[in-house]
């Protein structure tokens, strides 16, 4: 994905969640994200099995 | 009183007040003149309680001189993380927002320590709200490591390791959401051990993260943190979590020795991984040679979801976003930079994320429970690096790499102990690390004995003259 595309996906998600940020926190917080990404899409390649209930 | 308190482990003062070769008003007073002419380098205390702690310490003196000793526990001075409450002592969390904040109450443990009859000498430095980084300026600094007072302790319980390794206390107690009490007490040369989720009731501190949030003790032997488990663990009904907990008698198993064990070493995942200090690895892989002439079947072992675990704790952790989100919306100046934009991260976890997290928890859960019923305990390297220096502590990202060791037994509830293995060429101490059976705390700090009682590492201590900026 492009830094744009990316940048935009994070604005979108921040609205999404309704926080409101300084221009500094934003930035700060867009830095962050970034880091996370690649294990938040390996959290998500990983499917669950149908025993993987975790109030069982 | 010819005895150096601030040498002393926990159960040298216990056994000294026990025989009389010492009274708790001495220990107390002992320990407050060596806060006083240490802590204004260490900063490992937010509030000293001297008056408080000297009353306690003579009404302790007058029981056990009447015979009436209460347990080893007794007389004993000790403190406690600035998140658990002390009824009518300030209990700021290293944050502005509760800077003036006086609980009425005591959390359970504190009732627990009191009714043993310890001596609750203050409240302990720690990065903001458990979830900071390493501070030196400000209202709330988090104290410097008596190894070398140029490097963080780590966190968050950074006062308790602070003051348990500098002798300004006789032992602590943290809390460890994703590392706090196994961090510090492995870059301060301390016993640091998380109990199994559900063992030690949470009601009066302040929390993280709800379902990774564990208390225990910071101390210099294993022993005393045997002692301090025994006084604070049990069923408490204010935290349902304890609900089903079950206590062991853990100073009678202390002895029992390692051999018979079967440990498992996680070697792929962690003694293999190449971020893992030269230092370190050299002298885990000696300790565990240790444990392997004291009879110790050691074998590796792999739960291959370890690759998952921070990817599964990290959007856990927005429970810390809903705990603290009321309060960032009305007033996020009174957190620093770094910290409320690890907060925020809470915000961008969608509830699939979550859920999605917990559902791999539980089959990581399954893994390693599986692994459990084959092994006694499973054992790797105590931490990634020894002390970072002040300036190297990484500044960016949700969590430091070095959360890899100790974060995914704050998902699994497991018991997890870190032991002093070693220090490095620059005086440093490093340590292994012990993960036990749910409930089983017990073997954990008998293996932990068991490499203790025939090794040194726990009896070096820091070195006073150096504590200076």
């Amino acid at each position: 994905m492009k830094s744009q595309d990316q940048r935009a996906q994070f604005d979108a998600e921040c609205r999404t969640a309704g926080l409101t940020l300084s221009d500094r926190d934003r930035d700060l917080l867009y830095d962050m994200w970034l880091e996370w990404l690649p294990q938040r899409d390996l959290l998500r390649a990983t499917s669950p099995k149908p025993e993987d209930e975790p109030w069982r | 009183m010819a005895l150096s308190v601030g040498d002393l482990d926990l159960r040298a003062v216990s056994d000294a007040l026990g025989q009389r070769a010492l009274t708790s008003v001495e220990a107390t007073e002992a320990y407050l003149r060596r806060i006083d002419a240490h802590d204004g380098v260490l900063r490992s205390y937010i509030t000293v309680t001297a008056d408080a702690a000297l009353a306690q310490a003579k009404a302790a003196d007058a029981e056990i001189a009447s015979g009436r000793r209460r347990g080893p526990m007794h007389g004993v001075p000790i403190a406690l993380k600035d998140l658990i409450a002390v009824a009518g002592v300030k209990m700021t969390s290293g944050s502005q927002v509760l800077a003036d904040h006086v609980p009425a109450q005591d959390a359970f443990v504190t009732r627990r320590l009191k009714d043993a009859g310890a001596v609750l000498l203050g409240k302990l430095a720690m990065h903001e709200w458990a979830f900071g980084r390493p501070a030196t300026d400000g209202p709330f600094p988090t104290g410097r490591n008596p190894w070398d007072v140029t490097r963080a302790p780590a966190g968050s319980s950074s006062g308790s390791a602070v003051a348990a390794a500098a002798g300004l206390c006789a032992g602590a107690l943290g809390s460890d959401t994703g590392g706090s009490i196994r961090g510090p007490a492995a870059m301060t040369g301390l016993v640091g051990h998380k109990p199994t989720y559900g063992l030690v009731s949470r009601s009066g501190v302040l929390a993280l993260s709800w379902s990774l949030d564990h208390v225990g003790p910071m101390t210099r032997g294993v022993w005393d943190s045997a002692v301090l488990l025994q006084a604070i663990a049990g069923a408490d009904p204010d935290d349902t979590s304890t609900r089903g907990a079950q206590t062991q008698d853990y100073v009678a198993a202390l002895e029992g020795g390692a051999r018979g064990l079967r440990l498992g070493l996680l070697k792929r995942y962690y003694v293999d991984f190449p971020g893992l200090n030269d230092e370190v690895r050299a002298a885990a892989l000696t300790a565990f040679d240790v444990l392997r002439k004291e009879g110790a079947i050691i074998e590796d072992v792999d739960a291959p979801l370890l690759d998952l675990a921070l990817p599964m704790w990290q959007p856990i952790m927005a429970e810390a976003y809903e705990y603290h989100a009321e309060t960032l919306r009305k007033s996020p100046e009174k957190y620093r930079d770094g910290l409320r934009t690890r907060i925020y991260m809470g915000a961008l976890v969608t509830a699939q994320d979550f859920l999605h997290a917990q559902r791999l928890r539980e089959r990581f859960r399954r893994e390693v429970d599986a692994l459990l019923s084959k092994v006694d305990a499973l054992i790797f390297p105590g931490q990634m690096t020894p002390a970072v220096k002040f300036e190297d502590f990484p500044t960016s990202g949700f969590a430091p790499a070095s959360i890899r060791y100790t974060a995914p037994w704050n998902l699994l509830g497991l018991p997890a102990a870190v032991v002093p293995s070693g220090f490095t060429r620059d005086g440093l101490p490093v340590s292994i690390q012990i993960v036990g059976r749910r409930f089983d705390d017990a073997t954990v700090l008998r293996i932990a004995r068991a490499y203790e009682r025939v090794t040194e590492w726990h009896r070096r201590r820091p070195d006073p003259a150096r504590w200076r900026l």
